[in-house]
């Protein structure tokens, strides 16, 4: 009779095991090498739920993200709803404190050290945008004489050749410094364009259309089948500026998007409506002065006019002087960011895509006689609750008070014309990459 | 009886100016039922005051800078019914917000501030005081039994 032999347990267990084990970890990694069998669990998307708003919401973000840039504005600005009108010329007091939390932009007076405000006694420019060709030093250069001498022509053809009535009620800035200021404008435009190539290439607009739609801020709803809903604040800007110049090229930027980060914004925990402000509710529009497929999207100078009801002599008459130069901040800013920000979102930038580059533009804001200067540079566009969490980034603003460009105009001659507002103008136009 | 003409004489350019002296309209100075800026004061001036009346009121009379006013006319309810099932109306008034220039602020003081006043000692309010707070204690009940009521048990 053969004898089983009883294999000892210790070879068994030697041997095979290890083979046994080798298998079943084989087996578990094929496992994890292949597809999972369930789909991954993520929130339904047409349940009753927050989660599944959520999962909503960022489909409809990534949608916009993998548009191309007429469908994302499309898509930006389809639904209509109520939303604040800003007007950026108002006669609401401390306007500028109320718009600077709108946009989030930080104000700081002065221009950027690009620009030298040079003082009556002759000094040597130190601009660095007017050195090529040829500096300008401030007395005695034939350019600057040209441009000093087309200025005056145009005060004088308004002011003195042409006989003007006088104006309806409420019409007078319209009716005498209108022309003057789109003949100056045209004027210095077409005069610089040998010493700024980019000015050749640029495109004046008169009386153009600006507008721009965002978000800022978050409210509960008081009223309707939505009360104590949680609820965006949504604002729209619809700026008719007097004159702008739209350049093909993007201008440098004054300072670095870090810097902005130390600037302070002042923060208002109002409602909107107390400044007061209203709501309506139509067409969400963004638009830069020329359709998506024009060359020259990207702003250089806009000019405004300042209306009859703000004029200098009518605040004064109501003691409102101090009021004069926050309405001035107020309409560059507004302006100023309205701009910017729809050409950002020409370049395909929005709230959930923040800008690369900070998109910079500058304004001349003038009622005949004073003029101011303001700087804007936009660093970012994502202002809405979701996206200013841990945004740094702010706007900027820089401002100049209001100076006097000439006194009167007697027997034929410009009396008092200050050539500091006139190197000014030059080096804002003369502004390039 | 008003000081003033009920409906004014209409202005015609060469008019003196229209002056107004001792008007008999009393303006209320309100606490906002909203949170408001601090340069903005509220107040309740009757119907026939309009936004210069306001003004030129608070500046001559008081010398309030004032830079902007605006006014809206508050609905008095007239839903509330008596004990005869009659309608009864409450009035209707005016609201100003006035808001303040030259940088002025205004807070509304605290007219009815929490009194914690402890009576005087030996009085009898402390007594009457002290009596009541036994007898409060004497009403609750036992701590030991946890919130467990008294109604069972031994």
């Amino acid at each position: 009779m053969a004898t089983r032999t009883r294999l000892p347990l210790q070879s068994l267990v030697s041997k095979n095991l290890p083979a046994f084990r080798n298998q079943r970890c084989l087996v578990h990694t094929e496992a994890m090498a292949k597809e999972p069998v369930y789909p991954p669990v993520i929130p339904s998307l047409t349940a009753k739920s927050k989660s599944a708003r959520l999962r909503q919401i960022q489909e409809q973000v990534s949608k916009i993200r993998a548009a191309p840039v007429q469908d994302k504005l499309s898509l930006i600005t389809r639904i209509q709803r109520k939303k604040f009108v800003v007007h950026p010329q108002t006669f609401a007091r401390n306007a500028d404190r109320w718009y600077q939390h709108f946009t989030k932009t930080a104000y700081i007076p002065g221009l950027p050290d690009k620009f030298t405000v040079v003082p009556e006694k002759s000094e040597e420019e130190s601009s660095s945008a007017v050195a090529a060709p040829n500096a300008l030093p401030w007395i005695e250069d034939e350019a600057f004489q040209d441009i000093r001498s087309l200025v005056i022509q145009a005060i004088l053809q308004e002011h003195w050749h042409m006989k003007k009535r006088r104006a309806f009620l409420y019409r007078e800035q319209e009716h005498n410094v209108g022309p003057f200021l789109r003949n100056l404008v045209s004027g210095l435009t077409h005069s610089l364009g040998k010493y700024n190539p980019l000015l050749l290439l640029s495109s004046i607009d008169l009386d153009p259309q600006v507008n721009f739609y965002w978000r800022r801020g978050q409210t509960t709803v008081i009223k309707g089948h939505r009360k104590g809903r949680l609820e965006p604040i949504r604002f729209q800007i619809d700026d008719h500026p007097h004159s702008q110049i739209r350049i093909t090229q993007q201008l440098p930027l004054f300072t670095s998007v870090e810097a902005s980060y130390a600037a302070e914004v002042p923060e208002i925990k109002f409602s909107p409506s107390v400044m007061p402000l209203f709501r309506r509710q139509y067409d969400n529009n963004i638009f830069t002065g020329a359709k998506l497929p024009d060359p020259a999207c990207y702003g250089h100078t806009q000019f405004h006019l300042v209306p009859d009801r703000c004029h200098r002599d009518k605040m004064a008459r109501r003691q409102q002087s101090d009021q004069i130069e926050a309405f001035l901040r107020a309409n560059a800013l507004a302006s100023l960011f309205t701009w910017t920000g729809a050409q950002a979102m020409y370049q395909g930038f929005w709230n959930h895509e923040d800008i690369t580059r900070p998109f910079v533009s500058q304004a001349v804001i003038t009622d005949g006689h004073f003029f101011s200067f303001f700087c804007y540079q936009l660093n970012t566009v994502a202002l809405s609750v979701e996206t200013d969490v841990d945004n740094p980034r702010k706007n900027l603003l820089w401002g100049t008070e209001s100076m006097r460009l000439y006194e009167s105009v007697q027997d034929g001659e410009v009396v008092g014309l200050k050539d500091n507002v006139i190197q000014l103008l030059v080096q804002f136009l003369m502004n390039r990459p | 009886m008003a000081t003033r003409r009920l409906i004014y004489p209409i202005y015609q350019i060469g008019n003196p100016q229209l002056r107004i002296f001792r008007p008999s309209w009393f303006l209320t100075l309100v606490r906002p039922g909203k949170e408001l800026p601090p340069d903005i004061v509220q107040f309740r001036v009757p119907m026939v005051m309009t936004k210069c009346d306001v003004k030129n009121y608070l500046e001559k009379i008081y010398n309030v800078p004032v830079g902007a006013v605006r006014t809206r006319i508050q609905f008095g309810s007239n839903k509330k019914r008596n004990h005869l099932n009659q309608k009864v109306k409450q009035p209707d008034y005016k609201v100003a917000y006035v808001q303040l220039a030259q940088g002025q602020t205004f807070t509304m003081p605290d007219i009815f501030p929490e009194k914690d006043s402890k009576p005087a000692e030996g009085s009898v309010e402390e007594m009457q005081q002290k009596f009541m707070e036994d007898e409060k204690q004497r009403q609750k009940p036992d701590p030991r039994r946890g919130g467990v009521t008294e109604w069972f048990g031994l």
